[in-house]
């Protein structure tokens, strides 16, 4: 079926397969590592940070990952140039990955 | 640039909607039943009548209890609320013995305290857990499976709206006759009337397991996910027996000042720990009906004296808001009112989806090399279309056919009942698989027409609470799931009628072409 996705997408967009491909892996497994980062970083910053209560931190961290991992699934399709999505995907998670070491390596958890 | 983008995002949304849709459906069905899995189960039950007292109830629950299972770890009662008649209650047994099946340590009792004498069937309730725990597969993955699709589901809807005003000006409205547009039409009027319900229900769904879909939010707090559960929902120790037989507090007095306690809020279930012995612990949690909020207050009481002890602790901000949102998923606070509501955009969601599914294979029919002779995944996706939306309301009918049908004494009825409506389903898709497309449609919708109709007809068989007869006794419950059957049927046969029609037409309009390129 991704071929034929890849199919309709080449003869409207010029784009083929491996565009599509690198588009899926973005959306979907790329996507879920960036946002559980995301989640996770969110989740220590707001109880470290701003001294939020650790469970309400963790809560509103997971209630708003679902909202960022549809965000980036729609970036992942929407943006024009898949070099610059993956990118975008790579700061982000380098970002949230160091923040969330740094934060880590600071404070114990629970 | 723009334009690239609403493309990208139809596409985007046409192969979310796709993949997944089948089981979107499935889910999006069941879920609507299960706003009424209470009802479902009192039509499935016809031997239970009336209402009964929650006190009584409670009270004759624990005579049962201290019969069965005086020596239990814990005793859970679900006293009856305004939409049941019966006292559900379970058990842990003690010294760590595991039960063998479901219905050894659970039963269903009477105001009285005995069990009801009633046909065995899982009733709504299977159809609500269908709804994420799927059947004849381990719950763990159908609950994965289930989140991918919601969040296929999710990405569908907001893909959606961003091409919504291309779809209408652009890809339709000039490209196809009226035989297509209707199920566009069918497909636009269910997602826009009801969008925000769809938005809500999608995302609040995700969160309902969201700590199995994403649990690093709480995994960056927490080393362990127990010491996070204690910190939401306090700690729940289990304290030994000490061997000491004392009798158990009078529930009465206790729900009383519960129920004081929420400001008049009705008891929804109890749980009693160590029962019979001087450690004993009541802990009452406020009924779903009370608030928004599916996680209810809890008060605990002492066991003995029936004096209270503690409460649960106040919620913040973001704990108080995945509580209504999982409350608003569930729906369980929802006045009779406000649960048609769910029930028709539920309805209006499945169509949704199912319209969306056949909606791909139109746009895609007139577009083939060969329209006599299409290909493998064309072919694929019309027959899972037909077994879907036609097979899997047969199945639903056969289930509560079965459930009139079925000999009361069979044994192992109740998964007999849930075979029925597998097997429907099954034979509706190998029906699709051997027949060609074109006649599978108005065959299958027909027979899921005359399946929905048989449900009320069968019901005045078999009962004595027919339509005529629950009419006359204003019997609301078994009136309303009789005309939804009815109601169902009509547009099941309004479906298989047009079906019927295209493929009247298909052949007339292919003659007609040839024609028309002579004279051209």
């Amino acid at each position: 079926m991704a071929k034929s996705a890849a199919n309709i997408g080449g003869n409207r967009r010029g784009i083929g397969r491996w565009n599509v491909a690198a588009r899926i892996i973005a959306a979907i497994p790329a996507n879920y590592l960036v946002t559980s980062l995301a989640a996770a970083c969110l989740a220590r910053l707001l109880a470290h940070g701003l001294s939020v209560n650790p469970a309400e931190a963790s809560v509103t961290a997971t209630l708003l990952s679902f909202a960022i991992f549809a965000t980036i699934a729609l970036f992942a399709f929407g943006l024009r140039s898949v070099t610059r999505l993956w990118l975008w995907l790579t700061v982000t998670a380098a970002i949230c990955g160091g923040i969330l070491w740094l934060s880590l390596s600071m404070g114990e958890r629970l | 640039m723009k334009e690239g983008l609403r493309q990208s995002m139809a596409l985007l949304h046409t192969w979310t909607g796709l993949l997944l849709g089948w089981l979107l459906f499935a889910m999006f069905a069941t879920g609507t039943s299960a706003y009424f899995q209470d009802e479902i189960t009192r039509w499935m039950q016809p031997e239970i009548t009336g209402s009964a007292d929650p006190v009584a109830s409670a009270e004759g629950a624990v005579r049962f209890l201290q019969r069965t299972a005086p020596d239990a770890v814990s005793w859970y009662i679900s006293p009856p609320n305004s939409r049941s008649a019966t006292t559900q209650v379970y058990w842990q047994p003690g010294d760590g013995k595991k039960p063998a099946r479901r219905g050894e340590t659970s039963a269903v009792l009477d105001q009285s305290g005995k069990e009801v004498s009633t046909r065995e069937t899982r009733g709504g309730f299977f159809l609500y857990r269908f709804h994420f725990d799927l059947h004849y597969m381990p719950v763990i993955w159908a609950r994965y499976l289930v989140g991918v699709a919601a969040m296929f589901m999710l990405v569908a809807i907001l893909s959606g709206i961003i091409t919504h005003k291309k779809i209408f000006t652009d890809f339709f409205m000039l490209r196809f006759g009226k035989g297509q547009r209707s199920w566009l039409d069918a497909h636009n009027v269910t997602a826009v009337i009801a969008l925000p319900f769809h938005l809500m229900i999608t995302f609040t769904g995700l969160v309902t397991l969201a700590v199995l879909y994403m649990p690093w939010g709480i995994a960056a707090n927490y080393a362990q996910t127990s010491t996070y559960q204690e910190a939401v929902f306090g700690k729940t120790e289990e304290v030994a027996r000490s061997g000491q037989p004392a009798p158990l507090a009078a529930l009465g007095p206790v729900m009383q000042s519960a129920s004081a306690h929420w400001g008049g809020k009705r008891v929804g279930y109890l749980r009693v720990t160590n029962p019979g012995d001087t450690t004993a612990m009541i802990s009452v949690t406020r009924a779903p009906e009370g608030a928004i909020g599916s996680r209810g207050e809890e008060v605990t009481f002492n066991g003995v004296t029936g004096k209270p002890v503690g409460q649960s602790m106040a919620k913040g901000a973001a704990l108080a808001t995945e509580s209504v949102m999982i409350g608003l998923h569930a729906g369980r606070f929802a006045e009779y009112g406000l649960r048609w509501l769910y029930f028709l955009s539920g309805l209006g969601g499945t169509i949704m989806v199912g319209s969306g599914l056949v909606l791909w294979t139109v746009k895609r029919r007139t577009k083939l090399p060969d329209p006599s002779r299409p290909h493998f995944g064309f072919r694929l996706v019309e027959k899972l279309n037909i077994a879907t939306i036609a097979g899997f309301p047969a199945g639903i009918a056969a289930y509560f056919l079965a459930n009139r049908l079925l000999p009361l004494d069979l044994a192992e009825r109740a998964d007999h009942e849930i075979n029925s409506l597998f097997l429907t389903w099954l034979a509706v898709f190998v029906w699709a698989l051997v027949r060609p497309s074109a006649r599978a449609w108005p065959e299958m919708l027909g027979l899921v027409a005359v399946l929905f109709a048989a449900v009320p007809l069968v019901n005045a068989f078999t009962t004595a609470r027919g339509l005529p007869a629950s009419l006359l006794a204003g019997d609301w419950l078994f009136v309303s799931f009789d005309l939804v059957m009815l109601a169902l049927a009509a547009g099941f046969a309004k479906g298989a009628h047009k079906a019927t029609r295209k493929r009247v037409e298909a052949p007339r309009t292919t003659r007609r072409k040839p024609q028309e390129a002579m004279t051209a």
